[in-house]
């Protein structure tokens, strides 16, 4: 990480204070946006179930004996109806959730960017302010690598953020595989041309969305293949089942719900680290 | 005497709020055993690549999520013991009680009440044999369910082994049914050191 070379020990003085308040406030967001995060993906999650249901019961209505109910005129058809409008609706409100945890995986790689503090206005006038975005092309914003605190530097905190946040990034990622699923099987009658495959937005404006956090190759024109944690991207034979039988369903339900690349112990060692350093609880 | 029996039962009141505190354990102790035995049937099925759909091409995928819900499952059962250590603190409270019960009627003198004076009654209030008695049923039923508890707790990890889905329903009824403590006795116990308030 470059580094200022001149910093003067009265500038630092009031570099400080206005770097720590940006530092305190952009990890009080992560913090935030952490949990946000966690209530959105578990409300996806009961989406993602309740799509799942209706789907199965769906898929075996033909085969369900209705009891007495089954001379009651265009029942099974009726019932089906039925069915498929809750499929939509679990399916569009799966969607909203997946687009909300982009959004906060969004925020999240913001307030990463966010954690520098530069000078603003004139070297050695009076008054100094600070701001977070570069104004002066020799001011990187990290008070010339002192630590910020007690102990670490600014760029010792971004390193921090950076893979708190690549572990949600990753974890999105996995999810937007998972949702894909959960959103073929509930297409199953649809025209097979209709079909989603990794390489389409999922609502408008999504690719932005994903380039905003990496996730999208501007070379493939498709966003990443999911990854898990320290292992090798997966090849590119990304196609929905067809008709996934209720095991894969439990297992994709059981992925959605295991987080697997978000290391809980690991964020929370984070968290509580730099909540420490800076003096503050983050919970 | 009257004094006596009013002194047990401000320690029956005592124990109504034991027993409420181990009903609130209870009702944890059940969503953890949920939580747990959903995690430990689906631990044949997570470890079967077949059953990963398009989630095949994600490299390293069955082993992450076998690891994750290992971990999830050695937390539940971490939380379990937990739960289990303050059902037991419950079982000690009353055991306190009980001994105190016993130092009540020997009146902190030397001295042993005569059984007569015991088994005395006043109108329909209890006696001091009914106060004391009560106290050790109690602190019996509840000391032996926690037993059995810690017994079904213990019996999780090798369910894991071998997980069967009949096993866990099995202990969870078990759990849920609470056999040590029969839920008219209690409110028997308490029908008669409290009889004068009913009428």
């Amino acid at each position: 990480m470059e580094k200022t070379p001149t910093c003067s020990p009265s500038s630092s003085r009031l570099w400080r204070p206005a770097a720590q308040r940006n530092l305190r406030n952009q990890w009080a967001n992560l913090s935030s946006y952490k949990h946000k995060w966690a209530s959105l993906s578990s409300s996806a999650r009961s989406h993602a179930t309740s799509l799942v249901n209706s789907s199965l019961s769906l898929r075996y209505m033909d085969a369900r004996d209705l009891g007495v109910l089954t001379d009651l005129p265009g029942i099974k058809n009726k019932a089906s109806l039925k069915l498929f409008k809750q499929q939509e609706l679990h399916r569009s409100k799966l969607l909203a959730s997946y687009k909300n945890m982009v959004a906060i995986v969004n925020q999240m790689v913001s307030a990463g960017a966010s954690m520098r503090c530069f000078l603003k206005g004139v070297d050695n006038s009076s008054i100094l302010q600070y701001s977070n975005s570069a104004l002066n092309s020799t001011d990187v914003g990290d008070g010339g690598g002192i630590p910020a605190f007690t102990f670490r530097s600014i760029s010792s905190f971004e390193e921090l953020a950076k893979e708190l946040i690549h572990m949600f990034i990753l974890e999105l990622n996995l999810k937007r595989l998972l949702v894909i699923e959960f959103f073929s099987i509930s297409n199953e009658d649809a025209r097979k041309d209709n079909e989603l495959s990794w390489q389409d937005e999922l609502y408008s404006g999504e690719f932005d969305d994903l380039s905003k956090c990496n996730l999208y190759s501007t070379e493939a024109c498709a966003p990443l293949l999911p990854t898990i944690k320290g292992r090798k991207p997966g090849k590119l034979k990304l196609q929905a089942e067809h008709q996934p039988d209720e095991d894969v369903l439990q297992v994709y339900l059981t992925t959605w719900l295991a987080d697997v690349n978000i290391d809980k112990c690991r964020v929370d060692e984070i968290l509580t680290s730099v909540a420490e350093e800076m003096n503050v609880t983050l919970v | 005497m009257e004094a006596m029996v009013k002194k047990y039962q401000q320690k029956f009141k005592k124990v109504k709020e034991y027993i409420d505190k181990w009903e609130e354990l209870q009702s944890l102790l059940l969503s953890q055993f949920r939580s747990a035995s959903a995690i430990i049937n689906r631990l044949q099925l997570i470890q079967n690549s077949k059953k990963y759909g398009a989630l095949k091409s994600v490299d390293g995928i069955g082993d992450a999520i076998f690891t994750k819900q290992m971990n999830s499952l050695q937390n539940i059962l971490l939380s379990m013991n937990k739960t289990l250590e303050e059902f037991h603190a419950v079982v000690i409270s009353l055991e306190k009680i009980v001994r105190d019960g016993r130092q009540l009627v020997k009146g902190g003198g030397s001295i042993q009440p005569k059984v007569a004076q015991l088994q005395q009654r006043i109108g329909i209030k209890p006696s001091l044999a009914d106060c004391l008695e009560g106290l050790v049923q109690l602190h019996d039923m509840h000391r032996s369910e926690y037993l059995l508890k810690s017994s079904v707790v213990s019996a999780l990890p090798t369910i894991t082994l071998e997980p069967s889905e009949s096993d866990l329903e099995a202990l969870q009824q078990l759990l849920v049914d609470q056999p040590n403590i029969p839920k008219d006795e209690v409110q028997f116990i308490y029908d008669i050191i409290y009889a004068e308030d009913i009428c």
